[in-house]
């Protein structure tokens, strides 16, 4: 259930004196099955797309097709749609409103107009992906729970609905890091899992350990696109838009700029084996 | 014998009468210009401990003496307020008025400083942030970071000794990280002003003078940035992570190298690759 972007553009306040263009002729399509990370500047854009993959803004020109149908037509399911493609926004612990975790998580599909008895088999689905014990926090308050467990709990309300698409904006934003490494986790699982993601972030040693691709925005525009190995080896241009790279890119970049010059990498992990092979090997050859 | 600018003795912190202890028997002296990062997991209780230090909570058992003041004492509380500064996480509700200028202007005007001592005032403690062109710009155009500096220029317009920053980079994307973290750094090495920086960025806290670990309500570690991060193992142990350069200096060695295992920074890091190339 590919999504496509189709020269969308988005104007804020159009034919106003505040008139503002934040994304600009975007063609880009979203396959089943990946990890697309949107990354960009602040102001460049992305959670303005992020809201166009379900429909929160329609776009100004152009189109966002869902299994190649209009999601804007006049007679789409603009309801169905919302199911499908989940969005979770930055912080979303602050919507968190119910009185019990449970019914926190429930409310989406209770909205959805399930049964109670399928609304409880979700809620506990969802917990379970998301790794919360429903014995342990079920009946609890969501505002007794760790700002990591709170994530949680958000990102689970999303989850019981089920959705083919998950949009996460910012998802570790706030977030210690054990809490950060565990929902990376849980997020890593889902997509092994088949749920396709879109997710945004600044977190480029994130991006590095999830993204199976990588989009670039720079001022409303889709300026670089391609797998992380492609995007992240270009760190110059990508330091002049004014965006971070992933340690080991940075790290591998100066050590080329000494005359060390290694295989191309962005995981720490693979600059590791890089240069124990490298420092190794040298020492073998002066022997 | 020199006075701690910041010191907290014994201090246990509970939000309901016989609740759970937020921060328990917590000790920690800060000395006159010190840079000191405090971290811990969501929820060790390092916000409480950044609202205990100016008084905006008092502690339910021990004491918390700002510059030999004790928060306790009601007389103290305002001088506590003045020579501390606050900046926390959110940087759209720090802001109070619709110019630089006058947001700037903010706490001078509760402080009682005639109007027009004001202008140089304002002028200059925008000029300490890099922010002097913005004066007379609409706060809500700006950028995060930027938003996060006017906040900054806010408590210097005070003439602050102590600045307490909370999570102050958390909603920041790098580059507006990098401003505030560069602009902290700077007014304790410039001015001289006493820094508690609270994150949850290793490598923000890679570069303090002094890193202090709490967990659960207790301080666990407390040493520099090097002696901290070098104990990969019990730094994980509470809920945190080492910078990404010790991380690789500590898979290094499992792969056999001889790198020091108290690497920081990228540049730290890349001298020791020099060097072991240099060597092989």
């Amino acid at each position: 259930m590919p999504i496509t972007l189709e020269k969308l553009s988005h104007t804020y306040q159009e034919g106003s004196p505040f008139q503002a263009t934040a994304l600009h002729d975007i063609n880009l399509t979203i396959q089943d099955g990946e990890l697309l990370a949107l990354i960009g500047h602040t102001g460049s854009g992305k959670s303005t797309l992020a809201q166009h993959l379900n429909g929160l803004l329609k776009p100004t020109a152009g189109r966002v097709l869902l299994d190649g149908q209009d999601i804007n037509q006049k007679d789409a399911d603009r309801r169905a749609l919302r199911f499908r493609v989940g969005l979770v926004f930055q912080y979303p612990e602050h919507q968190l409103f119910e009185e019990t975790v449970r019914k926190d998580i429930g409310f989406g599909p209770r909205n959805m107009g399930l049964s109670e008895q399928e609304v409880e088999q979700r809620v506990h689905e969802a917990m379970d992906k998301t790794g919360l014990v429903y014995d342990e926090v079920g009946e609890k308050s969501p505002f007794e729970l760790s700002g990591g467990q709170m994530r949680r709990v958000a990102l689970a309300g999303v989850l019981a609905m089920k959705p083919d698409i998950l949009v996460l904006d910012e998802p570790t934003a706030g977030l210690d890091p054990r809490a950060r490494d565990f929902l990376l986790s849980d997020i890593a699982r889902l997509h092994r899992e088949g749920t396709t993601v879109v997710m945004i972030s600044h977190s480029m040693d994130d991006v590095a350990r999830l993204a199976t691709r990588v989009a670039v925005l720079e001022k409303g525009r889709l300026v670089m696109e391609g797998p992380p190995g492609d995007i992240f080896t270009q760190v110059d241009r990508l330091t002049a838009m004014g965006l971070d790279v992933p340690q080991a890119s940075k790290l591998r970049h100066e050590l080329e700029a000494e005359g060390i010059v290694l295989p191309p990498c962005y995981l720490l992990d693979d600059l590791a084996d890089h240069l124990a092979h490298r420092l190794k090997g040298g020492a073998a050859d002066a022997t | 014998m020199t006075q701690p600018h910041l010191s907290l003795q014994n201090v246990t912190y509970t939000y309901e009468e016989n609740g759970p202890e937020a921060v328990s028997d917590f000790s920690l002296d800060v000395g006159r210009g010190e840079f000191v990062a405090l971290l811990g997991h969501n929820g060790s209780g390092k916000s409480t401990v950044a609202k205990l230090l100016n008084g905006l909570y008092t502690p339910t058992g021990g004491n918390v003496l700002v510059a030999g003041m004790d928060t306790q004492d009601s007389q103290y509380t305002w001088e506590i307020r003045k020579r501390c500064g606050m900046v926390f996480q959110n940087p759209d509700n720090q802001i109070v008025a619709t110019v630089v200028r006058e947001d700037v202007a903010f706490g001078l005007e509760n402080l009682g400083v005639p109007s027009e001592d004001m202008p140089a005032i304002i002028d200059r403690a925008l000029s300490a942030v890099n922010m002097a062109d913005f004066a007379d710009r609409a706060p809500h155009m700006l950028s995060g970071g930027q938003k996060q500096r006017i906040a900054i220029a806010g408590i210097l317009a005070m003439q602050p000794e102590i600045i307490v920053l909370d999570e102050a980079t958390a909603m920041l994307d790098p580059s507006g990280r990098e401003e505030v973290l560069e602009t902290a750094l700077r007014l304790n090495r410039e001015q001289g002003i006493t820094v508690v920086w609270i994150t949850h960025f290793m490598e923000e806290a890679a570069r303090s003078s002094r890193v202090a670990v709490m967990y659960k309500g207790k301080l666990v570690m407390d040493g520099t940035p090097r002696e901290v991060f070098s104990q990969v193992d019990l730094v994980r142990e509470y809920r945190l992570d080492v910078p990404p350069m010790t991380r690789l200096a500590h898979m290094l060695r499992e792969r056999g190298l001889d790198v020091r295992p108290d690497a920081l920074t990228i540049p730290e890091m890349r001298q020791e690759v020099k060097r072991l190339a240099h060597h092989a």
